[in-house]
């Protein structure tokens, strides 16, 4: 592709700074208002919502005074928004396990073995895929009912354990890599298990790690699940179901809830960001 | 490639238990549901569920919704995410920091951020206050149809990113001498974009559009934070029916317009499947 370059570089480049930066606005903004004082932010957020012409919500992004007043409330005084946090902790690191026990293997049988039914089985995988949670709800409740798992934790983390997307995404991965591996592998005496943990996870280790990023962000924003599966246990729904509630009371400390909760998702996100880059990159994405 | 058949099980048979037990056997149970009563007996009705719900005022006004919605969302996110990734390809190896920070309103949670969204679109917001300065009027973005374009916005502003990346890996794996052969002979920029680039990239355009697609349709995640259980006649969507409808215990209803949509959605996958099979075959 022809580089561009002088003038139009630089209005290019500014263009795309300024995008990054509103891109990023809401997050920044989130952290700046999480160091203001509860006072301060009731009074700010109880503006919102006037229709009265002459009014205007006050356009500030720094906080009049620093504070950790928030902090101290929801990490000290309050743990409402704490034991919400671990219980979504809790559903990520459950979901994140099972999904690395089970579709790893699955991936590898469906790209590196040749028997009947195998593009069947991935040509259901895609089609899965492709339905929105609401169309196996009430059968999946009927099944978890029966197994005795509705209305605890496991109906939410089980079904995640098999989540297509992800089985797609990885073996889309594999299919790519040359047969050279496996064949030198073999060539050593190494056995099917012994190649895959061996040879073949190692060399995956890009679209594993955007895999986990992609399906960390997937369960820490789960509201269907718990919504249906949980639906009369308060004491077990995630953040992300009752933040918003949270949020609309005018607590004053939901700024510092927002950015507790946005937290891990950065971290997972400054810490896989290669990987996700990468391993988009070198997946046959066909 | 192994061939060894009793060697695959393995691997494959715990996965595929999972996936038999809480995605398949759901499905075909679905199905079951849909053609029963639901009473006692639970008797065989045929396809008269699904006349009661396709007649159903609030499932046809979640129907449209879901349609519109998605119609306008996923094209305009597959179109955003084209013109970008075309541009950052130009300003290589410059522009990283945008690739990245577009990256990561996608792992964001929806909840979270919504508290900055409605704020900015508050009546005395942000957004407002640059509208006023450009010399409009204000808008009363949270109510009645207006509520959409926020929504839209926070679906852009989510699942651009990682479209853009997805578009980007494929622009970068086009060899650079293709275009230098094409500068050679005179071709323009549009005539390289058209007869290089979109050929070369047709397989990854054809994931992006299903990802917008299948992100379009579950956008219900933010419109019920924002609207809940009955949102605005805008944003009803045909998830809020069937949520509400499961509430009221109403099975068949769930089950008869999840497999309605399912089979729009299998439809509507197919007819790109095959159209991008002729793009591709045409383009060859």
């Amino acid at each position: 592709m022809r580089r561009l370059k002088g003038v139009r570089l630089k209005i290019l480049q500014g263009i795309f700074l300024l995008a990054a930066l509103v891109m990023l606005l809401p997050m920044i903004q989130t952290f700046l208002y999480s160091f203001a004082s509860m006072a301060e932010m009731k009074a700010f957020m109880k503006t919102r919502g006037s229709y009265d012409e002459s009014l205007w919500m006050d356009a500030h992004l720094i906080p009049n005074m620093v504070s950790l007043g928030q902090y101290h409330q929801i990490l000290i005084t309050d743990n409402t928004v704490l034991l919400l946090f671990f219980n979504s902790a809790m559903y990520a690191a459950l979901i994140l396990l099972g999904q690395a026990f089970f579709i790893p293997p699955l991936a590898f049988g469906l790209s590196r073995f040749r028997f009947p039914g195998r593009n069947g089985m991935f040509f259901g995988i895609i089609l899965l895929m492709l339905l929105p949670f609401q169309v196996t709800m009430v059968p999946n409740v009927l099944t978890l009912r029966g197994l005795g798992l509705i209305e605890t934790i496991w109906a939410v983390v089980l079904p995640m354990w098999f989540a297509p997307f992800y089985i797609f995404l990885i073996r889309q991965f594999m299919v790519g890599l040359p047969n050279e591996l496996i064949e030198a592998a073999e060539m050593d005496g190494a056995g099917t298990w012994s190649t895959f943990l061996r040879v073949i996870l190692p060399v995956c280790r890009p679209i594993l790690g955007a895999a986990a990023a992609l399906s960390f962000a997937e369960s820490w924003n789960l509201v269907e699940q718990p919504l249906t599966y949980l639906s009369t246990r308060q004491d077990l729904q995630p953040l992300s179901t009752m933040f918003n509630q949270l949020a609309r009371e005018n607590t004053g400390f939901e700024f510092a809830g927002a950015a507790l909760y946005i937290l891990p998702a950065l971290f997972v996100y400054l810490f896989f960001q290669e990987d996700i880059l990468s391993g988009i990159q070198l997946t046959e994405l066909k | 490639m192994y061939r060894k058949k009793r060697l695959v099980l393995p691997f494959i048979l715990p996965g595929l238990l999972g996936i038999l037990m809480f995605y398949v056997i759901p499905f075909f149970w679905g199905i079951w549901y849909s053609v029963t009563d639901g009473s006692f007996q639970n008797s065989f009705v045929g396809f008269q569920n699904y006349l009661n719900v396709w007649q159903n005022p609030m499932f046809q006004l979640g129907l449209k919704n879901t349609m519109e919605l998605s119609l306008i969302c996923s094209p305009s996110l597959f179109l955003l995410a084209f013109v970008i990734s075309v541009a950052l390809n130009r300003l290589r190896p410059a522009g990283g920091f945008f690739r990245n920070s577009v990256l990561l309103p996608y792992l964001m949670p929806s909840s979270a951020v919504l508290i900055i969204w409605l704020l900015w679109f508050d009546y005395g917001g942000p957004v407002n206050r640059l509208i006023t300065a450009l010399g409009g009027t204000r808008v009363f973005w949270l109510q009645g149809a207006e509520l959409r374009l926020p929504v839209i916005l926070l679906f852009l502003w989510k699942n651009l990113g990682f479209c853009v990346v997805i578009f980007l890996a494929a622009l970068q794996a086009i060899p650079e001498s293709l275009y230098e052969y094409a500068i050679l002979e005179g071709a323009s920029f549009p005539r390289q974009a058209f007869s290089i680039t979109l050929p070369l990239i047709v397989p990854s355009a054809f994931l992006v559009f299903i990802l917008c697609w299948v992100n379009a349709f579950r956008i219900f995640k933010e419109v019920y934070f924002i609207g809940g259980a009955y949102p605005d006649e805008a944003l009803y969507t045909l998830q809020n029916y069937m949520n509400n409808m499961y509430g009221k215990l109403n099975y068949q209803n769930v089950t008869t317009a999840a497999y309605s949509f399912a089979v729009i959605v299998f439809a509507l996958f197919g007819l790109l499947f095959f159209l991008q099979q002729r793009a591709q075959r045409g383009l060859n």
